[in-house]
């Protein structure tokens, strides 16, 4: 921890940077996004269990953006979503400085994206355990039972939309939900409309889900909303053998047509 | 407040037999905001088209829809028809009552209720239509002729006569194509070169005509009347010149042994050579693949004996970047060789050849001078059989179609076989004879009465050698199936025509969609036979699927008249049904977060990413643009869009969506 204070600190002090994105800890004891400008208050940095959240997310924002040139803590999740958000033109990779963590939460020496790469490439990038456990709970269930399952779920939805603001992935400056010319997806808050919501929010993502697992951790109401889009994860990676988040020029699978794509779904 | 005119189509009983024209029109009548609902018998006649014209001044109409047939062929009729009513054209729309309904439904409530829903969807959908302005684009006035065969000289002779620039690419080293390998043409017997020849050096002389042999098509980007292609010059080692074409160096040169491709492997050529002697250009190339300098880093003798030096060893590809207007694909067709056929024995006997083999052995310039003497030990085959459909219409060896051409030329082989070997006996194995076209009936006859060829209608189950005999099994099947057995000194196979190599390439390049076969596809197989689904793309001879020579030269300059049709404006005005990027005042500029998700859908390449500069330079916002020159409409970039930034005129998002919502409520 000490290394990531200093090297926030040095890295504020020289001027190289204008702003450390990372955590401290909040006045209840849980970990928060913080945001150092000041190079003396780098000793606020905590980086412990706490600190679940993607700060990725925060790359996007305007407010951030505009004060300069970003350090930016980064566990595996937030590397892979640098490197899609990369690929996506929403961020210039030379206008982030990577504070890397190792899972062993040891404070790595990431120079530029290239390290970086050769970094993700070396680690588990399948979804976490737990939820490979419940995704494979939910895949023997039959249709009928999972979509049951899922009603049920989806009955709880607010449509709060922490989901969405939780992911560095849609970082839309308007998204589909604000469109009401035509309005595609109901702006109540039911199963029906909840369950548009979700399928939508899930297809957005096909491809580009890095399974961090923020959307669900996010759900004020615990809907596992994750799970879908770790699915959709898992199957990209079946069907394309590609990981999202794994390169800085990530092309996008549904959308990417090469002449020699294997044709075997064309029956 | 809108004001929408219905008019009804009964196309004579096309879809009056099947739908109650009278109540579709008398229910859509009391729909709100349709000011006038109505029926006639023949929408796209004169007296139908004033009708809509009038309606529109009297009932100061907002829109149209023309329940009637596709919009394929009637959409520009009524859209012109609304224009001189006084209405935008794109104000206009069309319910397809006969494709989607009256012609796949019976007669009976339901139908006449599903042309109700489908008219009501347009009501709705035409509400929201706005006026729409045509797109001008300029135009390149140079052509393209990809192929240098009988159609790409054709076509490129006459755009260039019409006064236009023409560029010729010809991936071998002569144009001529395999016009220039035949030796006598059928109906007429005229010699191929004899007709041929003049027009390959027109094309060579034409001042008009830019040739490049020994070239290939490297990329396609762009639009109608604005192509940007790039052309790889392959090097032919050769400053051209400073080359006169005297010829020296294709005889000294030690390597002799070459498969000769001209000779249809039949005679054998050295490494620099002139494929043909009347080659235009009359100029050699050297074969990289063969060459003794290329392959072991010694020789030269072709530099030392040149006496103008002009061999040029270290000559690079060249890759030349051209502005085309317009593209004609002439790049021809192959056929399949023995090789292909098992039960002729996979190529392996030397007797069993090709037509085009046998079109050289007949002809006066091939390996035997014109003598027909068979490949094995050079004699005189006193027994010769043809067989036809050699792979053609054989759908267990993939090719169902007709080759089209084999009937005639192997009537040809046959004739050309009599006349030249007279005590010797012609078979002929066929299925069926087509012989359509001008005298080409007349022309089979001929080989069977007067020459006497022996025609046996039946197939050729197996070949096989015994003795330098081939015993050719087959059976007439006029005579009840009865077995056949010939012992013969030679087998001709008119084996079936097949897309040219790297055709498929060439499709992708150009971005023109191709059939199963390879062959490329014309946008419509009655009506639209020259052009491709790309705009400014045509099709000319045998790329399209096999030809023979008058078929090919009359589809080349039908295209050339496209071609020149679309020279002969400065700019061309297209439907302005093009996607659109939203664009909305500073600081957002547009909803588009140039994700990039659109780019590589497009199949046009028409999406590019545009950068918005404060004043000190500053990018500040980018979003995705897209050409209204080079875009199709075909809305899969408005699919990707997960911010639903992007639009299609016409067809807009609210457009559809209030199609399926009237098909969802009652009325």
């Amino acid at each position: 921890m000490t290394n990531l204070i200093n090297r926030a600190k040095e890295l504020l002090e020289n001027g190289t940077v204008k702003v450390v994105i990372g955590y401290e800890a909040g006045p209840t004891g849980l970990a928060r996004p913080a945001f150092i400008t000041d190079p003396a208050k780098a000793g606020k940095l905590i980086y412990d269990d706490r600190c679940v959240q993607n700060l990725a997310v925060y790359l996007t924002k305007a407010e951030v953006k505009n004060l300069g040139k970003m350090a930016i803590v980064s566990t595996l999740p937030v590397m892979r979503s640098i490197m899609m958000l990369i690929s996506e033109h929403q961020v210039m990779g030379d206008n982030i400085v990577v504070l890397g963590i190792s899972t062993e939460k040891e404070l790595l020496d990431i120079a530029d994206i290239g390290v970086m790469k050769g970094y993700i490439e070396k680690c588990d990038l399948r979804n976490p355990e737990k939820d490979r456990e419940t995704l494979a709970m939910l895949n023997a269930l039959t249709p009928a039972e999972r979509f049951a399952w899922w009603q049920k779920e989806m009955e709880k939805c607010i449509k709060c939309y922490a989901c969405r603001q939780a992911c560095p992935m849609c970082y839309c400056i308007r998204c589909t939900v604000e469109v009401n010319q035509p309005q595609w997806i109901p702006v109540q808050a039911n199963p029906h409309g909840s369950t548009e919501w979700h399928i939508l929010r899930a297809m957005h993502l096909a491809g580009r889900c890095i399974s961090c697992g923020e959307c669900g951790r996010a759900c004020p109401v615990g809907i596992p909303c994750h799970l879908l889009t770790m699915q959709l994860a898992d199957q990209v990676n079946n069907y394309f053998h590609v990981h999202a988040g794994t390169s800085d020029n990530m092309t996008s699978v549904l959308s990417t047509y090469e002449p020699n794509d294997k044709e075997s779904f064309i029956i | 407040m809108a004001r929408i005119g219905v008019f009804v189509c009964h196309c004579g009983e096309n879809i009056s037999a099947t739908v109650d024209c009278g109540k579709v029109a008398e229910t859509i009548g009391k729909l709100k905001h349709v000011a006038l609902s109505t029926e006639y018998k023949y929408m796209c006649s004169d007296p139908g088209q004033t009708l809509i014209k009038e309606a529109i001044k009297e009932h100061n109409l907002t829109g149209v829809v023309v329940s009637a047939c596709s919009p394929r062929m009637h959409e520009p009729t009524f859209r012109k028809a609304c224009a001189e009513g006084g209405l935008n054209p794109f104000l206009c729309e069309m319910a397809n009552l006969r494709e989607h309904c009256s012609w796949v439904h019976e007669k009976n409530e339901l139908t006449t209720e599903k042309a109700i829903d489908i008219v009501r969807t347009q009501v709705e959908k035409v509400k929201l239509n706005s006026a729409l302005q045509p797109i001008k684009v300029p135009v390149t006035k140079t052509a393209m002729v990809i192929g240098g065969g009988i159609a790409g000289i054709q076509s490129a002779l006459d755009i260039a006569n019409c006064g236009h620039k023409v560029i010729m690419i010809e991936r071998s080293p002569s144009i001529g194509g395999h016009m220039s390998q035949l030796s006598e043409t059928f109906p007429t017997l005229d010699c191929s070169q004899c007709i041929l020849t003049p027009r390959m050096v027109e094309v060579a002389q034409h001042p008009n005509i830019t040739l490049y042999t020994y070239a290939e098509v490297e990329s396609v980007e762009g639009f109608i009347g604005n192509f940007k292609v790039k052309v790889r010059k392959k090097a032919k080692s050769l400053d051209e010149k400073a080359c006169t074409g005297c010829g020296l160096c294709t005889t000294k040169c030690p390597q002799k042994k070459i498969p000769n491709e001209f000779e249809q492997g039949m005679g054998m050529r050295p490494a620099i050579y002139v494929p043909f002697p009347q080659a235009v250009p009359n100029r050699p190339v050297i074969d990289k693949e063969h060459c003794t300098y290329y392959l072991k880093g010694k020789c030269k003798i072709c530099e030392i004996v040149c006496p103008t030096k002009a061999i040029r060893f270290d000559q690079p590809d060249e890759i030349l970047e051209l502005e085309i207007g317009a593209i004609v694909v002439a790049t021809g067709f192959d056929i399949k060789h023995a090789d292909f056929f098992p039960e002729y024995g996979y190529g392996r006997y030397k007797d069993i050849i090709d037509g085009l083999q046998f079109e050289r052995l007949a002809s006066a310039s091939g390996p035997t001078s014109g003598a027909i003497l068979r490949p094995s030990d050079g004699k005189v085959p006193k027994n010769i059989v043809f067989i036809a459909c050699a792979g053609s219409r054989d759908p267990a060896k993939g090719i169902a179609y007709c080759s089209k051409i084999c009937c005639m030329y192997t009537a040809k082989h046959a004739m050309l076989y009599k006349h030249k070997v007279h005590e010797g006996k012609a078979h002929v194995f066929y299925m069926d004879i087509r012989s359509g076209g001008k005298n080409y009936d007349e022309f089979v006859r001929r080989a069977i009465e007067e020459d006497h060829v022996n025609y046996i209608r039946g197939r050729v189950s197996t070949i096989f050698e015994r003795d330098g005999k081939l015993f050719v099994k087959g059976v007439d099947t006029l005579l009840g199936a009865m077995p056949v057995e010939i012992e013969a000194d030679m087998v001709v196979l008119a084996t079936a025509g097949v897309a040219n190599s790297g055709a498929e390439d060439l499709a992708q390049k150009l971005h023109v969609s191709y059939d199963s076969h390879k062959f490329f596809a014309e946008a419509h197989p009655k009506l639209k036979p020259v052009e491709t689904n790309t705009a400014g793309i045509f099709l000319a001879g045998a790329c399209q699927n096999p030809k023979d020579i008058p078929d090919s030269v009359s589809q080349a300059s039908g295209a050339a008249v496209k071609v020149a049709a679309l020279f002969s404006q400065s700019e061309l005005t297209r439907e302005p049904l093009v996607a659109v990027v939203n664009r909305t005042s500073p600081p957002l500029y547009s909803t588009c977060v140039a994700c990039g998700m659109c780019k590589p859908v497009c199949p046009y390449q028409a999406i590019e990413l545009e950068e918005f500069k404060a004043r000190d330079g500053r990018v500040v916002k980018k979003a995705a643009r897209i050409n209204e020159g080079l875009c199709q409409g075909c809305g899969t970039c408005v699919a990707v869009c997960r911010s639903k930034s992007i639009d299609l005129l016409g067809y807009s998002n609210n457009q559809v969506y209030a199609e399926v919502v009237a098909l969802l409520n009652d009325y």
